[in-house]
């Protein structure tokens, strides 16, 4: 073999069939240059391999992933498997995270996309559980410690909660809605109902996930926080529903 | 350092969680792997944002057939070609060649600029991984996916020809002139760092 032909069978040859090839073995003990440029691809392959897992991806990622399957229904109550879904309290208030911009996300496209409409009183929506005092805690009376608050707010969500817990396990959309977030969809425009069914599904399963621990764990104040907060979330999002009925 | 068999135990309890829906669960698994997938996007598009915007939609589509996963492959190993379709499929949405056969011909705009002696560089000891990384930045679409694939990612010929859609040979082909054009990118740049100190 001369030069040109080893240079020609390298691909073959340095897959693994040079090693059998005793032509191939004998020019590079005589060829300087051959084995030269053999040694150099092999140790940019060699040092390529070291270069796996360099990097890592910031941590919205995993924030976006994670929203994205509890609304598409991945990520389920995991009550049923008997774990607390919400344990850590770094990972509590982590989960939590994503509501804000959620939220606030809602506010931007809201009013960019659909038209002002005067204010409907909250009182006066014909959906029963979404009245001001059931559903944003924050505005009960001060003289109660937040965390119970939390907890009378959990006690009046009871029959929502549950009616959305019965019906999360279908893969039917709308069906993944309480009777009242059913309701305050049907009344709003359609070119934004899904947005606000998705996010309705989120957060009413961030309200089961912490009313669960909340009632397991009844002394965690930071559990009690967030589910509060929660209740919060659920609130704007229906107050900015109901400012936009059609 | 975690033992391994531990670690394989960990991994298979999350994947049974993740298959119950369990947050958590996914959430172990994604740290269990994210360092590796985001890397090889990174590699195949050049791209931080394109990058990740590839590690999340591999993710989401692993979570979201997680159910089906029986375990007669390693987890690692179904994440990872998840990973390696999603990437081929944005490559093949943008236009970009996967393997392309022009780029077999060397053209002088291709080659290095060799007047710094780089030929007589030689690439003794070891290579510097951030000039390597730089080099693979700067190939072109068909080598690059190649030469990430088999040399970085470690999958075989045949297993490559099967994702890119080319023959075994087309793949070798591709690899060494991948490589070729690395050893030349790599001693330029040591002639360059040369002639500056």
């Amino acid at each position: 073999m001369n030069c040109l032909e080893v240079q020609q069978a390298l691909p073959e040859m340095m897959d693994g069939q040079g090693h059998d090839d005793l032509e191939y073995q004998a020019h590079l003990k005589t060829c300087p240059m051959c084995s030269e440029l053999v040694a150099e691809l092999e140790l940019i392959a060699s040092t390529a391999g070291q270069l796996a897992e360099a990097d890592e991806p910031a941590p919205r990622v995993w924030v976006k992933i994670a929203a994205e399957l509890r609304a598409e229904g991945v990520i389920r109550d995991t009550e049923v498997a008997g774990r607390p879904v919400l344990v850590p309290a770094a990972k509590r208030r982590w989960n939590a995270w994503w509501l804000v911009p959620v939220a606030a996300a809602l506010v931007a496209a809201g009013g960019y996309f659909i038209q002002p409409r005067p204010a409907v009183p909250v009182a006066s929506q014909d959906a029963p559980g979404v009245t001001r005092t059931e559903t944003a805690p924050v505005v009960a009376s001060n003289e109660a410690p937040r965390a119970d608050k939390a907890v009378a707010a959990a006690q009046n969500q009871k029959s929502t909660v549950a009616a959305a817990r019965d019906e999360s396990s279908s893969n039917a959309p709308l069906m993944t809605a309480s009777t009242s977030d059913q309701k305050l969809l049907d009344g709003v425009s359609p070119d934004m109902r899904s947005a606000y069914e998705t996010q309705l599904r989120a957060v009413n399963a961030y309200i089961r996930d912490a009313d669960a621990y909340v009632r397991r764990n009844p002394d965690d104040e930071d559990a009690r926080q967030h589910l509060m907060d929660a209740y919060e979330q659920r609130e704007m999002l229906y107050q900015m529903a109901l400012d936009h009925v059609q | 350092m975690t033992d391994p068999k531990q670690a394989k135990a960990a991994e298979a309890e999350a994947i049974e969680r993740a298959k119950q829906g369990d947050e958590a669960a996914f959430e172990v698994l994604y740290n269990l792997h994210k360092r590796r997938v985001y890397s090889l996007c990174l590699r195949m598009v050049s791209n931080p944002a394109q990058a990740e915007d590839l590690a999340q939609e591999a993710f989401l589509q692993l979570f979201r057939k997680i159910g089906t996963f029986r375990g007669e492959s390693a987890f690692s190993t179904w994440l990872h070609r998840m990973t390696v379709n999603v990437v081929l499929m944005n490559l093949r949405r943008k236009g970009l060649p996967l393997v392309s056969l022009e780029e077999t011909l060397e053209t002088d705009e291709e080659t290095p600029r060799k007047e710094l002696g780089a030929q007589d560089m030689k690439l003794t000891g070891s290579i510097d991984r951030l000039q390597l990384q730089r080099a693979i930045e700067k190939l072109p679409p068909g080598y690059k996916t190649v030469f990430v694939l088999h040399d970085v990612e470690g999958f075989e010929h045949n297993e490559i020809a099967e994702m890119v859609g080319c023959s075994i040979g087309n793949s070798k082909s591709q690899l060494h002139k991948a490589r070729l054009k690395l050893r030349d990118a790599l001693k330029f740049m040591r002639a360059e760092k040369a002639e500056k100190t």
